[in-house]
């Protein structure tokens, strides 16, 4: 950059001059910058796709008949009704056909939650300049997005593999686990939807984990240095918060309700 | 955030001290909130009331990871209400969606009844 010089030959008029008038690009609406506004409206649009996918799931929750002791006596897995998500997500890594309610799942939120948290202390270390402070948190969140695709990777093939007891499907055959088209928990939907809900936004997760990687290559190579702010690790960062505000809803209408 | 300042004019003075309380903060609301969702996981029957409980808590875990985390609560007030006015219109498209799957559960019941 610094080897080429202007010549003293062209006349100040004919350079080019910055434009700030208000209909020239000078005007910054909501005084947000581009790339944020454009990254807030990008999420905007994306939690209509979640939100379409959690609706479907409501809807065809309601279509289905809830579970209710006094009429269909103590639980079992049926497709009468809907099953309990406290009797489907019940397994935990290492600790075999123990009985552990919602806790592998409780232990993905929190990774998840922490993974935000050590994003924001990298937006504020970019803001102080900080390039060490900046690699050290968004290593962290690597880490931790890392890990919580792992932990997903798991409760899938848990879920896959299916409960020791299985169920007695209209054949009379036996069924572990679950498919697209069968599983041995409930109605066939509730397979679906776990597959499509939780996979969409792994996948999500996935593409935020790249996002990271390559802000970590960048702020090492000193990319964001020279340009003199860093963000785009913000940027990268309202994304990342976005995957995990959607993990909260994902928890609360999958999980818990 | 627009101006671009020379890469020379970075490494002039100290980098100033991290002034992160407001994040652990936020972030000990939010393992908060989720314990207690976990408390009424167990100690409470299911229901319509401990669903609308789970909902409630749910939107105020959403308001802290946007408001601090997000910083929405710091931006103007178009972009918060750019963002804010869409999504109360999913809550219709929800309560809607759930009245009509009510609906067709109780049409399949009666025509197979």
């Amino acid at each position: 950059m610094s080897t080429i010089s202007t010549t003293q030959t062209i006349p100040d008029s004919a350079l080019d001059k910055p434009r700030t008038g208000t209909w020239d690009g000078g005007n910054e609406p909501f005084k947000a910058s581009y790339g944020k506004l454009m990254m807030w409206f990008f999420l905007l649009s994306d939690a209509f796709t979640f939100a379409a996918f959690l609706t479907t799931y409501g809807l065809i929750r309601h279509r289905y008949a809830a579970y209710d002791e006094k009429i269909h006596g103590a639980f079992k897995f049926s497709s009468d009704y809907w099953p309990i998500p406290d009797k489907v997500f019940n397994a935990f890594p290492g600790m075999g056909h123990a009985d552990v309610p919602l806790g592998f799942v409780a232990l993905m939120t929190m990774i998840l939650i922490f993974s935000s948290v050590t994003m924001v202390l990298a937006v504020e270390a970019g803001h102080r300049m900080d390039k060490k402070d900046v690699q050290k948190w968004l290593l962290w969140t690597i880490l931790f997005g890392a890990t919580f695709l792992c932990s997903q990777a798991w409760e899938w093939s848990h879920f896959i593999g299916g409960h020791e007891e299985g169920t007695k499907m209209a054949d009379g055959t036996v069924f572990h686990g679950a498919n697209l088209a069968m599983n041995q928990y409930g109605p066939v939907l509730f397979g679906d939807l776990f597959f499509f809900i939780t996979g969409f936004h792994g996948t999500h997760v996935f593409s935020g984990v790249c996002l990271l990687v390559w802000s970590f290559i960048a702020t090492t190579n000193g990319t964001f240095e020279k340009r003199g702010h860093y963000e785009m690790v913000e940027k990268i960062g309202l994304y990342w918060h976005f995957v995990d505000l959607v993990w909260v809803f994902v928890f609360t209408f999958f999980y818990l309700v | 955030m627009a101006h671009h300042a020379p890469a020379a004019d970075t490494h002039v003075g100290e980098i100033p001290k991290p002034n992160t309380g407001w994040i652990w903060k936020t972030f000990f609301v939010l393992v908060g909130i989720t314990a207690l969702e976990f408390v009424f996981v167990f100690f409470m029957d299911p229901g319509t009331m401990r669903n609308a409980i789970f909902i409630i808590l749910t939107i105020f875990k959403a308001f802290f990871i946007v408001a601090e985390f997000m910083h929405l609560k710091h931006e103007t007030k178009g972009l918060i209400w750019t963002i804010l006015i869409p999504m109360a219109l999913l809550i219709w498209l929800l309560v809607a969606l759930i009245t009509e799957g009510n609906a067709i559960g109780a049409a399949v019941h009666n025509f197979l009844n």
